[in-house]
């Protein structure tokens, strides 16, 4: 069981170093309360993914703890509660869309009928029934883009992870990905979003942190951010940050 | 797990042209050419006829080549596209990954050897001597490839890599293990060096099972393959428990 009142992700001297000796992060210390929508923002190489990436299993942690509703990242549990849509389409090319999501959803401990079930359920959500028996080498890029998002929230996640998942997607989409993100975060889930759109943090999350080579800068709402740095715009402030040395 | 072993079959239904048709047509194409043939030179090998004896040695080939080439491409495949990270993020333990992903590999090489079984029942009548034997040895052969192709695709940085395993080590192992005469008939060193020839022992293990004779004693050939099949497997395992080469 899991405690009710742990914070959704707590990060604890997080210290990642690449095998090419390249230290992307440096005793980093996070926490995001349960039920928070959280950006994350930095240039590219800040860290982002490489945090996401130790919260997801998906790189060795060098030093640190990572802990998912208070169960260390790496136990089974904690992974069932993360729901991941990566920067890079990562889809499995021998799959077709009900498929990704059926065996997503049996990856992530859920049975047969209750994968489809629910594979139906996203299908419709993200508006890809044409393209149901579809092949993810044959969608379009704004298919795809549904499709990793519906596969992250395939298994009811509690915690969701987007990395930079608007990024190169049409006006569009965005606005219909943001309406379908403002949902799940109404309906209680936590949201964990980077993002290179200054404009899409402020309009979306409630705390916004920024990080620059592997360090914590700053962290507060737009509105505190934009005080703190005596500047009237979230663009603004993300300058001043990260010109300081 | 029961998953990933679905996924990994359906990739070799899905595919079942490239995956199964090909090797079962190339390997029967072997069976026609080498042993109704030539065989009709050879005559026989022991008290077999030849046609009949190349038949244990090509279906192991086709097996075991199976086993490997899938398992490392479909790792690789995955570790290059990136949806492996769905695999690895998922609540699932590095030893149900493991055993999930070694499964392709042996569902296509059974698939292959099964349909060669009955193909070369019908043309040259081969018989199951002895099918424990024959069971015993096609499971330690498969662990031992489907493991190594695992291994490979993990290790592997570009398509060349894995295809260069297969066709400069396993296929040429495969060719001078037995497949297409008895090691009886080879002079010196020839004789002697077919012994350090791993491919040699699984090829003489399934050769037992079908007809009941082989080169060397099953206990050893046997015993030979699961004291590479073991270590094999173990390794695919560690890479898993480890992430290295799986994960940054």
């Amino acid at each position: 069981m899991y405690r009710n009142d742990a914070p959704a992700l707590e990060l604890r001297g997080l210290t990642k170093r690449y095998d090419d000796g390249t230290l992307a992060i440096e005793d980093f210390d996070l926490e995001i309360p349960a039920g928070a929508f959280f950006g994350l923002l930095g240039p590219n190489g800040a860290g982002k993914t490489t945090l996401i990436s130790a919260v997801c299993n998906l790189i060795r942690v060098t030093e640190g703890d990572v802990l998912v509703f208070g169960e260390p990242a790496h136990s089974l549990l904690a992974r069932s509660w993360i729901g991941l849509a990566e920067q890079d389409i990562n889809l499995d090319r021998f799959l077709t869309v009900r498929e990704t999501l059926t065996y997503h959803g049996g990856y992530f401990g859920m049975q047969r009928d209750e994968a489809e079930e629910r594979a139906e359920e996203m299908i419709a959500a993200f508006g890809l029934q044409a393209k149901r028996d579809t092949r993810a080498p044959k969608l379009s890029g704004g298919q795809r883009r549904r499709l990793l998002l519906a596969r992250a929230l395939m298994h009811r996640p509690r915690l969701v992870i987007l990395d930079e998942p608007t990024a190169g997607v049409d006006f569009e989409l965005r606005t219909e990905l943001w309406r379908y993100i403002r949902q799940l975060h109404a309906e209680g889930t936590t949201i964990l979003l980077t993002t290179h759109y200054l404009e899409e943090a402020e309009e979306l999350c409630e705390e916004i942190a920024l990080i620059r080579d592997g360090h914590l800068i700053a962290r507060d709402s737009a509105a505190g951010l934009r005080e703190s740095f005596a500047v009237d715009r979230l663009q603004d402030v993300y300058v001043k940050a990260m010109a300081r040395s | 797990m029961l998953w990933l072993c679905r996924r990994e079959t359906l990739r070799v239904s899905k595919l079942w042209t490239q995956t199964v048709l090909a090797p079962v047509v190339s390997s029967l194409l072997f069976i026609l050419v080498f042993g109704l043939s030539l065989g009709g030179r050879i005559k026989q090998v022991g008290d077999v006829d030849y046609e009949v004896f190349i038949v244990p040695g090509l279906i192991t080939m086709g097996m075991v080549q199976a086993a490997y080439a899938n398992n490392a491409s479909s790792i690789f495949q995955a570790r290059f596209d990136r949806y492996i990270n769905d695999v690895l993020s998922a609540p699932m333990k590095p030893w149900q990954m493991t055993l999930g992903y070694t499964v392709g590999g042996l569902f296509r090489a059974l698939a292959i050897g099964s349909a060669l079984l009955v193909a070369a029942a019908i043309l040259v009548g081969v018989p199951v001597e002895r099918p424990f034997a024959l069971a015993a040895a096609v499971v330690l052969g498969l662990i031992l490839f489907a493991s190594l192709g695992l291994v490979v695709g993990i290790y592997a940085e570009t398509w060349d890599h894995t295809t260069f395993i297969a066709n400069i080590v396993i296929l040429p192992l495969a060719f001078v293990g037995g497949v297409f005469y008895s090691i009886d008939v080879l002079p010196s060193p020839w004789h002697e060096l077919s012994h350090v020839n791993p491919v040699f022992y699984l090829v003489n293990a399934v050769r037992f099972g079908f007809l009941g004779e082989a080169d060397v004693s099953v206990w050893l050939s046997l015993g030979v393959t699961a004291a590479l099949a073991v270590p094999t497997y173990l390794w695919a395992q560690w890479l898993f428990t480890t992430g290295k080469k799986l994960k940054d």
